[in-house]
């Protein structure tokens, strides 16, 4: 192993992250939260140092491999995570470095799970932070580390791959930082037009852009406590549930878009289909069962609050109008099942993704079809085009590994759970990157009273769902650290 | 004295060429690259032999190519063909005639393939014996086909047989798909234009214009038999089991493929969802009961080994499949393929050989609307911002009896110009003229043919 490559990088990621810690300074600064700001700024100058002292420690040639990417990758989120806890400890808002940090890794990973029994009894700039983290994460970092340094060279490649190894990794540009430089374009631009929406819907600039954050990258932190239901206003729940849609549909659509393919080449997406299908036929579903149980009686009610909980849900937002416990368990099941389904690949959203279970579905048909015809050889097409049988392989492995995390999880969860559906909705919920589980983790509940070992293991199921398992699994075979 | 000709590839192609040209009195030059082929060469011919790459200048120079009347690059390498043909052309050879192996180069990059590399006739022996292998499982009755506007619309000439639906009513009254127009009918070595009322005879040689979408529907509607329906099952999924499997989509209900080679398999199972995929020896009796073989309506042996595909025809004929097709490398043992029953034989390289004998024989005319004297063309034409045409209406231009507008390409839509219609810049227009006509085209649409 070659450490120096894999440092100096780390090392730049840091300095970018103290940069990232002064904008939040600035935010307490505003709302005269004086002695914020100046932990923020101290958090910035620890964060900056270190960063600092890897770059000084990793002077020298070194080549980038596969596996030091490995490294920067994983070791990527680990210290954003480790380093954005910081601010949670220096302005006193969550003092156990365990909560700490299992609030920064929500963060980064796009979860939108908390520990924070009160939010709205914390400063502005902490909850901007908590909200900033989540559009940074949002991307990937790695992401957006390749797009804000052009000369990383061919090494970028691998590691963009290794944090977005979606099944369709589909490479816009043929050079990988002007890939992540169009990514981080499109990101802006829907982000902009997000945060406009909103103040004209009547927030204010800090409401709209925290919301705007926690909203295209899919990760679910409201500075409020009742979280978006406490704006009590039906456009701003329209304009969020349209902004979550778009954050869970693959990103390469919009430069499709751009590059002025047209509607019918964006709508003839099969996944995009497939996930608005879901989106909307879940919804009617749900809305339905809401209707003839009698738990609404307004029907465009029902079904604004089953599709706002439902594209909540799916794309692994996690924010909340209505609280889907007090709901039937017929739409509290189907809620459990979108947990597992998460977006579209290539979008800032969670979960196993509809890609996967499409090309998972095809190949387990296929392998029933081989039963009865064996010497037939069977291609799996998505939209015409064959997907490679590495791909298929790898999706098989994705299933396996995943739902190992969750049934692993889930049994360490139980402990000091008041019941299986607590542990089992918390660890899809933070394995999904989603945010609200079940029963007690539900949107009106709170991950706080999980021991502090178990807020660890969640924070590892957080990175785990976030990386899409391979990097951190690789990272734990014994292979990989042998000479 | 005939004439001078130089042929690179001794190979089935180049061999056949050869000879038959040599016989006929021309002097020929054969190129090649292996030594062990020169006894057999002046053995069987009387040709003069050149031991070399084709590729190289002094080999070319040996060769005389310099003022030959034709350079036929027919070895079996694209790439070598294509460069030879460059070099012959630029050292003084008066026409060229390239071999390629894919299919695509032909029906749709012709015209740039013709332009970079010089070749005056570009040829696909895939894509000439896919034409014929149809013509045997399909009932059809194809003679040439000529790829035009990046392979968007085909010029087939088709030989008329008795039932055939162009034979029995008036041109008017026969519904041809959209886009699709009958240019003209050979009888009897005449060139006739035919006006609406006028009914082909059986024996004409009819030349139909359509987009190649809807050439399947021109054949059924053409030809006198119906529509096959059925399994058709390819025995090898090299590239021309590719191109008829590719090309019998939509004629039949299931296409099988019995490939040997794993890898090979499994590419052709990734670029086609609806063709089936079998990993296995066409020759294996179990295997092709497996796969239904004795209900399938049409069996073509296709691999690249003539002792496989005569097995598997004999095997698929056993099982009673209604048509078998066979591909048959070495010609000279047709007869023997014929009394074992099997018909129905194609053998790529004495078609290619045929053709190239045939543009000789035409006066070096690639065009398949000529006749011996070349008495029409057909022309593909792009209207710049410049030319007299664009605005006007057919009406407008009152092109006289012997000039037709065969079809507009415009974008994606390809249709037959009416009256009133106005032609555009950018349109790409499909001209049918008799010779006597030329320079009133030319007049309208300048530019040069690239293939004539």
């Amino acid at each position: 192993m070659n450490w120096r490559p894999p440092l100096r990088f780390l090392g730049r990621l840091l300095l970018i992250l103290a940069a990232a810690e002064l904008l939040p300074g600035l935010c307490s600064l505003l709302y005269g939260e004086v002695s914020d700001a100046v932990a923020f700024v101290i958090c910035a100058a620890i964060t900056g140092a270190s960063g600092g002292l890897l770059i000084a420690l990793s002077r020298g040639k070194g080549e980038l491999y596969r596996r030091e990417g490995f490294l920067i990758v994983v070791g990527g989120w680990m210290l954003a995570s480790i380093f954005g806890a910081l601010p949670y400890m220096a302005t006193g808002s969550l003092i156990h470095p365990a909560d700490a940090l299992f609030e920064s890794a929500s963060g980064f990973t796009t979860t939108g799970a908390s520990v924070m029994p009160d939010i709205q009894s914390n400063g502005h700039g902490i909850l901007f932070w908590r909200s900033f983290t989540q559009w940074l994460g949002g991307m990937g970092i790695i992401v957006l580390f390749v797009a804000l340094l052009p000369e990383l060279g061919p090494g970028a490649r691998f590691l963009y791959k290794l944090e977005v190894p979606g099944p369709t990794a589909e490479t816009l540009h043929p050079r990988v930082h002007d890939t992540a430089s169009l990514l981080w374009q499109i990101y802006l631009g829907l982000s902009a037009v997000q945060t406009v929406l909103l103040m004209l819907a009547g927030m204010d600039l800090y409401d709209a852009l925290t919301h705007t954050f926690s909203t295209l990258s899919t990760g679910g932190f409201s500075p409020r406590n009742a979280s978006v239901a406490a704006f009590q206003s039906p456009w701003v729940e329209v304009i969020i549930v349209v902004f979550m849609i778009l954050a869970g549909a693959n990103f390469s659509l919009y430069y499709g878009l751009r590059q002025k393919r047209g509607w019918r080449s964006f709508f003839g997406d099969p996944e995009l289909r497939i996930y608005l299908l879901i989106t909307f036929g879940v919804s009617a579903l749900i809305t339905g069962v809401l209707m003839s149980s009698g738990t609404y009686s307004h029907s465009p009610r029902a079904f604004l609050d089953s599709l706002f909980q439902v594209a909540g849900i799916l794309t692994t937002t996690g924010f909340a109008t209505a609280d889907y416990e007090q709901w039937p368990n017929t739409a509290r099941i189907l809620i459990f099942v979108l947990m597992f389904v998460g977006g579209c690949a290539g979008s800032t959203a969670g979960g196993v993704k509809i890609m996967r279970f499409v090309i998972g579905l095809k190949a387990a048909a296929r392998e029933a079809r081989l039963m009865f015809s064996p010497s037939h050889i069977i291609a799996i097409f998505i939209a015409g085009k064959a997907v490679p049988e590495t791909v298929v392989r790898s999706v098989m492995g994705f299933f396996f590994l995943y739902f190992s995390g969750w049934g692993v999880g889930t049994l360490l969860l139980t402990i000091g759970s008041p019941d299986l559906e607590t542990a089992a909705g918390a660890a899809i919920a933070t394995l999904g990157n989603i945010g609200p589980g079940l029963s007690a983790v539900g949107p009106s509940g709170n991950f706080a009273f999980f021991a502090p070992w178990q807020k660890i293991v969640m924070v590892v199921l957080m990175w785990l769902g976030r990386l899409e398992v391979y990097a951190l699994v690789a990272l734990m075979t014994v292979a990989f650290w042998r000479k | 004295m005939g004439e001078r000709f130089a042929v690179m590839g001794a190979g089935e192609v180049g061999f056949h060429l050869a000879r038959t040209l040599s016989r006929e009195g021309h002097s020929v030059m054969v190129i090649d690259l292996d030594p062990s082929l020169r006894e057999r060469v002046e053995d069987a011919m009387d040709v003069g032999m050149v031991l070399g790459n084709g590729t190289h200048v002094p080999v070319l120079e040996a060769a005389k190519v310099r003022n030959c009347d034709l350079f036929m690059a027919v070895s079996s390498s694209d790439e070598a063909n294509l460069a030879a043909s460059v070099l012959a052309k630029s050292l003084g050879a008066k026409r060229s005639v390239v071999r390629v192996g894919i299919a695509d180069d032909v029906t749709t990059h012709r015209r740039t393939y013709e332009k970079v590399f010089s070749a005056d006739l570009l040829l696909s022996t895939q894509l000439l014996s896919t034409t014929r292998i149809l013509n045997h499982l399909l009932g059809h009755s194809t003679l040439a086909v000529e790829y035009l506007a990046h392979g968007k619309v085909q010029l087939r000439k088709i030989h008329l047989e008795e039932g055939s639906l162009l034979t029995r009513k008036p041109l008017s009254e026969v519904d041809l798909p959209a886009g699709s127009l009958v240019v003209a009918l050979f009888r009897d070595n005449e060139l006739i234009i035919p006006s609406g009322i006028d009914k082909a005879q059986v024996g004409d040689h009819a030349l139909i214009l359509c987009r190649s979408e809807s050439t399947g529907k021109v054949e059924r509607m053409v030809s006198s038999q119906g529509r096959h329906y059925g399994t058709a099952i390819i025995a090898g999924g090299g590239i021309t089991g590719h191109t008829v499997a590719q090309a019998l989509e939509g004629h039949v209900d299931q296409v099988k493929i019995i490939e040997r080679d794993y890898q090979r398999a499994e590419s052709l199972a990734q670029q086609c969802p609806n063709f089936e995929v079998i990993h296995g020896d066409a020759n294996d009796l179990n295997l092709l009961k497996a796969e239904r073989a004795h209900e399938a309506r049409s069996f073509v042996a296709l691999t690249g080994n003539d002792e496989q595909n005569l097995m598997a025809s004999l095997l698929a004929q056993e099982l009673g499949v209604q048509t078998v097709v066979a591909l048959v490398q070495r010609a000279e043992t047709s007869h023997l393929w014929k009394k074992l029953g099997l018909m129905n034989i194609v053998s790529p390289r004495s078609i290619a050989a045929e053709r190239i004998q045939s543009y000789i024989r035409s006066g070096y005319n690639a065009n398949i609307a000529s006749l011996k004297s070349g008495q029409a063309q057909i022309l593909e034409r792009t209207l710049a911002p410049a030319s007299p045409a664009v605005g006007c209406s057919l009406a407008e231009i009152k092109p006289p009896r012997g000039i037709i507008f065969g079809a507009v390409v415009r974008g994606e839509r390809v249709f037959v110009p009416r009256g009133p219609d106005r032609l555009e810049v950018g349109d790409t227009v499909i001209i049918f003229t008799q010779v006597e006509h030329l320079p009133t085209v030319q007049l309208l649409f300048p530019g040069r043919e690239p293939a004539s």
